[in-house]
């Protein structure tokens, strides 16, 4: 069974869409996720009929847009801007342990985009583009005119924003006026972190009282410290407001998106090359699906390359796995399944045809 | 006549002033002078009378950049464009709203009730801990600044500006002499640092390659730069060669600086807080800087 026929034949039909294609380098793997670079394609038919013919294991393009994205050296592609991708990525032990954390990370996506990416920055949800990554995560395309023009260092800069970088809650909290004893802070009507923070501990008072204080498990302290808040005073409360302060810091945890952690490289690197939104990745047999409804897409259901039944022969131990919906297999085993899940552990090398 | 385009030579209003003067050995002279005066540290403008000394003035401005478009020498450039941003800085100080604003309007710094868009922001904004976005009020796309902060950012914008000088195509001889007789002019001994891959953290890396190329540091950096160098043991003498590769270097600031950090033990900041200080250029995972000697060369070779 040739893997490579499977792809061919999906990339004649591939919804391939790549903005100024003419203007992108691209790059190709086979053995390693880049052997090859400084490819260049005049349209996306020409594209296509490379995929067909080549057909490598790995397709990436340039998040830069260049003058002359086939020149070498990198200084002679004349760059002129770039797409600002961010790529969260989770990490687990085990060749399979990645995979039932994916659908957790759907929440994460949707935080970076809408709380992020919309609201904070400002940029039109037209302008975004939420790809699975085809394995372990998801990559989030930008594509405001306004921010492409940024450099290296201001995307670094927007990275440890949405990380929470240097983000100290005390900080939100500066005119503490020791006359009246009035500790003043966020609104939740306000923009960023601060109304974000301010959002989180009415939520958590609403949902949850005592996490806070015990003393706000009566109605009337608790409605009363968070009228307060909505006006920015922290004061309406009996509580010390040194302890109160302490207390919060409960509220600062997970105000940032995490899983972008793994990778700042990739939003920061200007030259750097991310998966063709749409191409297969070779590691998995799926493909880096161009996400519509993020909370309605599962990778198998959605990202497979479609076919007849495969037969394969597993040669090693594979856990029971909820995300392709196959019980445990043992090494030996054979089994029939739809070809996707078949060529996804073909591609793991935990089976092989047959 | 608007002294406007004298005290911001840089904009078009200057460039319309100039419109069919000549270049003459007076005004290179003059614009030699400028760069000169950059490389003393002597902040001063001239005071200057009638019309044609402010042509004269202003035409020694672009006189000036055409030495340093010529000469291309980072170090001299650096000095200039902190020099002249500092001047033009002294006199926004002095300006009206009206003034500012067009000013700032040269760098696309337009504010809306004190807010700015993001991507402008970024682009001028000093990296400094108050500065960083985390820090800043967002609404939608925008960022609140004060009044004095924009006018910190627009000083940003002059010196990015003079930084960024076009190559002349065909400069004339008596320019390119100018240029001759500056490098003369230069400190005795141009800092020599000679590492290489993997002897240092790449955030470090990083820093050595900016004061190479005798860019600007933020506060920050060279406290970091120098808290590190001074924890992997390096002499006084040798931190202060490297920090006289910086375009505002004065010798006596920093001496005073190291050996104040140094006598006060302040230890080298972790990872975390280098992230914080947005100086963190790779994924080490060790936790502090100087951990960085204790790894292995094939970890090393990982981290890029």
């Amino acid at each position: 069974m040739n893997i490579r026929n499977i792809f061919a034949k999906y990339y004649e039909t591939a919804d391939i869409r790549i903005p100024e294609i003419e203007k992108r380098e691209f790059g190709i793997g086979n053995n390693k996720k880049i052997d090859a670079r400084h490819l260049n394609f005049a349209n996306v038919s020409e594209f296509r009929k490379y995929l067909c013919m080549n057909t490598p294991m790995f397709v990436s393009h340039s998040t830069a847009y260049y003058r002359f994205p086939g020149a070498t050296p990198i200084q002679k592609k004349h760059w002129l801007y770039a797409d600002i991708v961010f790529d969260l990525d989770i990490h687990a032990e085990g060749k399979y342990g990645v995979y039932p954390l994916l659908e957790n990370m759907k929440k994460d996506v949707v935080r970076l985009v809408e709380d992020f990416i919309v609201n904070d920055f400002g940029i039109e949800r037209q302008h975004v583009m939420i790809v699975f990554s085809g394995n372990r995560g998801y990559h989030v395309h930008v594509r405001d005119p306004r921010y492409m023009k940024m450099g290296g260092e201001e995307r670094r800069e927007l990275v440890d924003y949405i990380m929470g970088q240097g983000l100290n809650y005390l900080d939100f909290f500066p005119s503490r006026e020791t006359v009246h004893s009035k500790l003043m802070g966020p609104r939740p009507d306000e923009g960023g972190y601060r109304g974000r923070f301010a959002r989180k501990l009415i939520k958590k008072l609403e949902e949850d009282p005592t996490a806070i204080s015990r003393i706000f498990k009566k109605d009337q302290p608790r409605k009363f410290f968070i009228d307060g808040i909505k006006e920015g005073n922290y004061s309406k409360t009996t509580l010390k407001l040194d302890d109160l302060l302490n207390r919060l810091s409960l509220i600062a945890q997970d105000l940032s998106v995490g899983t972008v952690n793994t990778d700042v490289a990739v939003t920061q690197d200007l030259s750097k090359l991310i998966r063709v939104p749409n191409s297969v990745h070779g590691e998995t047999g799926l493909i880096a699906k161009i996400v519509d409804d993020i909370e309605a897409f599962s990778p198998f259901e959605d990202a497979g390359i479609n076919g007849e039944n495969r037969r394969i022969k597993f040669i090693e131990d594979v856990p029971e796995l909820e995300i392709t919906e196959t019980k445990e297999f043992r090494k030996e085993d054979m089994a029939e399944l739809p070809l996707h899940k078949a060529l996804f552990f073909v591609l793991r090398k935990s089976a092989v045809w047959a | 006549m608007d002294n406007f385009a004298l005290r911001y030579p840089f904009t078009d209003d200057a460039k319309q002033v100039l419109e069919g003067a000549e270049l003459n050995s007076r005004i290179i002279e003059m614009g030699f002078q400028r760069i000169k005066n950059a490389l003393e540290g002597k902040a001063a403008g001239k005071i200057v009378y009638s019309e044609n000394e402010i042509i004269e003035e202003i035409a020694s401005y672009a006189a000036a950049r055409m030495i340093l478009g010529t000469l291309g020498n980072q170090f001299i450039t650096g000095r200039f464009a902190v020099n002249e941003s500092k001047i033009a800085r002294a006199h926004l100080n002095k300006e009206n709203q009206a003034a500012v604003n067009r000013i700032a309007l040269h760098f696309g710094i337009i504010t809306n009730e004190n807010l700015l868009d993001i991507p402008t922001y970024l682009k001028y904004c000093p990296k400094s801990t108050p500065y960083r976005l985390i820090n800043r009020r967002i609404v939608s796309g925008k960022v609140e600044i004060s009044e004095n902060e924009k006018l910190r950012l627009i000083e940003e914008g002059i010196r990015k500006h003079m930084e960024d000088i076009p190559r002349p195509n065909d400069p004339p001889e008596e320019i390119k002499k100018a240029g001759e007789r500056l490098l003369l002019e230069l400190p005795k001994h141009q800092t020599r640092i000679t590492v290489k891959e993997g002897d240092h953290p790449p955030c470090i890396m990083k820093l050595f390659e900016s004061v190479k190329k005798h860019q600007n540091l933020p506060h920050t950096a060279r406290w970091y730069l120098a808290t590190y160098l001074i924890g992997i043991g390096m002499e006084e003498d040798a931190i202060v060669e490297i920090y006289s590769g910086l375009p505002d270097f004065n010798e006596k600031i920093t001496r005073y600086q190291i050996s104040h950090a140094k006598k006060k033990g302040y230890r080298v900041p972790s990872c975390s807080t280098i992230m914080s200080y947005g100086l963190c250029c790779a994924v080490c995972r060790i936790g502090n800087p100087l951990k960085w000697h204790t790894i292995s060369n094939i970890r090393k070779e990982g981290i890029r």
